[in-house]
């Protein structure tokens, strides 16, 4: 898969799962994170989450991967509640944190072992899996160092990795370029763009170059409200955009 | 199984990997053959007197009852040692879920097909097997003088038990105290200060009615702990430990269903 190859191209709507959330609202004590947010996510989308810092984005994903119980709303994936089913919600899901959710005294082909081990592969699955990531992700230079040790590029390609051992049909990437130099950005972004497609992409970003460059499909949220949901080039449109995020940041100086 | 399987071997691994551990196994076996040796020497000291001196109405020679191996030497080293697993212990289970938590790779635990209850009970099982080894090797002084002082093997057995049964009650108060701290030190100081309040309860007798003391008794690690020291092996103290042991899991589990709810 071209690195410029048109978005809608790429993405083979009919595999992956769909989510669908209604009047979904998450509150931390008097404090609303998330406030009625209705919308799907189909099979095989690639969809962006954007929103300022603090708009709600991390704690919808956290929702979906069930570590989280909803306050208010409805909430399935491929027609299972994360809040009642979270395992077999968190079967279907690869999820990538952030790059310090890591064990740093862990080395890299160990630590993907035991997440392969944790996801309940066996041992010749575990290890067939493991050598197969890490070609694919190309971290065999660093398979034997400690995690603590590695750049940050490096770090977030483990994370990648760890979430795509058991080739989830949905995978879901919270700000996977933040604290990247250009480079380290480029080689992350575009690991992201070879594995769109074959699955459900959920990626949770306020970079909106990287939107565009990933989703092809995006929503905004504000303040833990939905205000946009459409086409990547639709939302993202020129002039549109910073009147969605302004309004957020005006109010939270 | 595979995954708890995955999470005993990570555990165990981690908890090697970091130095709190040795200075808990080394802290630990030091007091205890600091202590074992003190009173040792006192004993000799004191045999010594009365083999070679006339004193306290006994002739030379004639050494009284109650200077012996286990009076003088074995239950003063109990004592201690069960006071001494306190100050050690929570250095064990500080990390084990504040850890993760402020490393946020709890997330990345639950993320993958671990359930809670799996988490919990890896952990618990990692931390007990620690804790016994750390009493296997605390063991070694305590269990000469038993042998010597010709109290046999089921003595031995009863308190090597009954150390670990406390030992284990101690690591369950400290995980507990882990699964709700913010952050390791906070770990570290409730569980002592918990597992001080649950040592003895003698102190507060004089300001409670009789029940109220009795029912603290039956809640004493103190009393439950003293009584295997003496070679009694109750089931009804097996029993108060287990119970410690499976609140424990049970709390500890609860707080992660408290942070998916919770505000």
């Amino acid at each position: 898969m071209s690195v410029g190859e048109p978005i809608a191209a790429q993405a083979r709507p009919g595999r992956g799962v769909r989510i669908e959330a209604r009047e979904l609202t998450r509150r931390f004590g008097s404090h609303v994170a998330l406030d009625g947010v209705s919308l799907t996510v189909e099979p095989g989308e690639a969809f962006g989450l954007l929103g300022a810092n603090g708009a709600g984005k991390t704690t919808f994903i956290r929702l979906v991967a069930g570590l989280l119980i909803p306050s208010e709303g409805h909430l399935e994936v491929d027609g299972i509640s994360p809040a009642t089913s979270p395992a077999r919600v968190q079967a279907r899901i690869g999820f990538v944190m952030e790059t310090s959710r890591l064990y740093p005294e862990q080395r890299v082909r160990g630590f993907l072992r035991f997440i392969a081990g944790a996801r309940g592969l066996s041992r010749p699955e575990a290890v067939r899996a493991v050598e197969a990531t890490i070609e694919r992700f190309r971290l065999a230079p660093v398979a034997t160092r400690l995690i603590g040790n590695l750049s940050k590029g490096f770090q977030q390609r483990v994370s990648l990795a760890h979430a795509f051992l058991h080739d989830p049909p949905l995978l879901i990437v919270d700000e996977p370029t933040g604290g990247l130099d250009p480079v380290q950005q480029r080689e992350v972004q575009e690991i992201l763009r070879s594995l769109r497609g074959q699955r459900t992409l959920i990626l949770c970003t306020h970079d909106l170059n990287e939107a565009r460059k990933l989703a092809s499909r995006v929503a905004v949220l504000r303040e833990g409200r939905l205000i946009a949901d459409g086409l990547t080039q639709d939302v993202l449109g020129e002039g549109a955009v910073l009147e969605l995020f302004r309004g957020s940041d005006e109010h939270r100086v | 199984m595979t995954a708890f399987l995955a999470l005993v071997r990570k555990e165990l691994n981690s908890l090697f990997a970091v130095p709190t551990a040795y200075v808990a196994l080394t802290m630990v076996a030091l007091v205890t053959a600091l202590i074992f040796f003190d009173h040792l020497r006192i004993y000799n000291q004191v045999l010594f007197l009365y083999a070679t001196t006339t004193m306290g109405g006994f002739s030379s020679g004639e050494i009284p009852d109650y200077i012996n191996l286990w009076d003088t030497v074995f239950a003063p080293v109990m004592e201690t040692l069960g006071l001494t697993l306190i100050g050690a212990i929570p250095l064990v289970t500080m990390r084990v879920f504040a850890e993760e938590r402020s490393r946020g790779t709890d997330e990345l635990l639950l993320a993958t097909s671990l359930t809670p209850t799996t988490i919990v009970v890896a952990k618990f099982a990692v931390t007990f097997l620690f804790v016994t080894l750390m009493m296997a090797m605390s063991f070694i002084y305590p269990a000469t003088a038993i042998q010597r002082g010709g109290l046999g093997l089921w003595h031995l057995t009863s308190v090597f038990v009954g150390l670990t049964l406390h030992a284990i009650a101690l690591a369950s108060i400290g995980l507990v105290c882990s699964a709700f701290a913010s952050t390791q030190l906070v770990a570290a100081v409730s569980a002592w200060a918990v597992a001080f309040v649950f040592w003895d309860f003698a102190w507060i007798h004089p300001f409670v009615s009789e029940g109220v003391a009795g029912f603290l008794d039956l809640i004493s690690l103190h009393l439950r702990y003293g009584s295997f020291a003496e070679g009694i092996v109750s089931l009804a103290n097996v029993v108060f430990f287990l119970g410690v042991v499976l609140v424990a899991l049970a709390i500890a589990r609860f707080s992660f269903d408290l942070r998916r709810v919770g505000a």
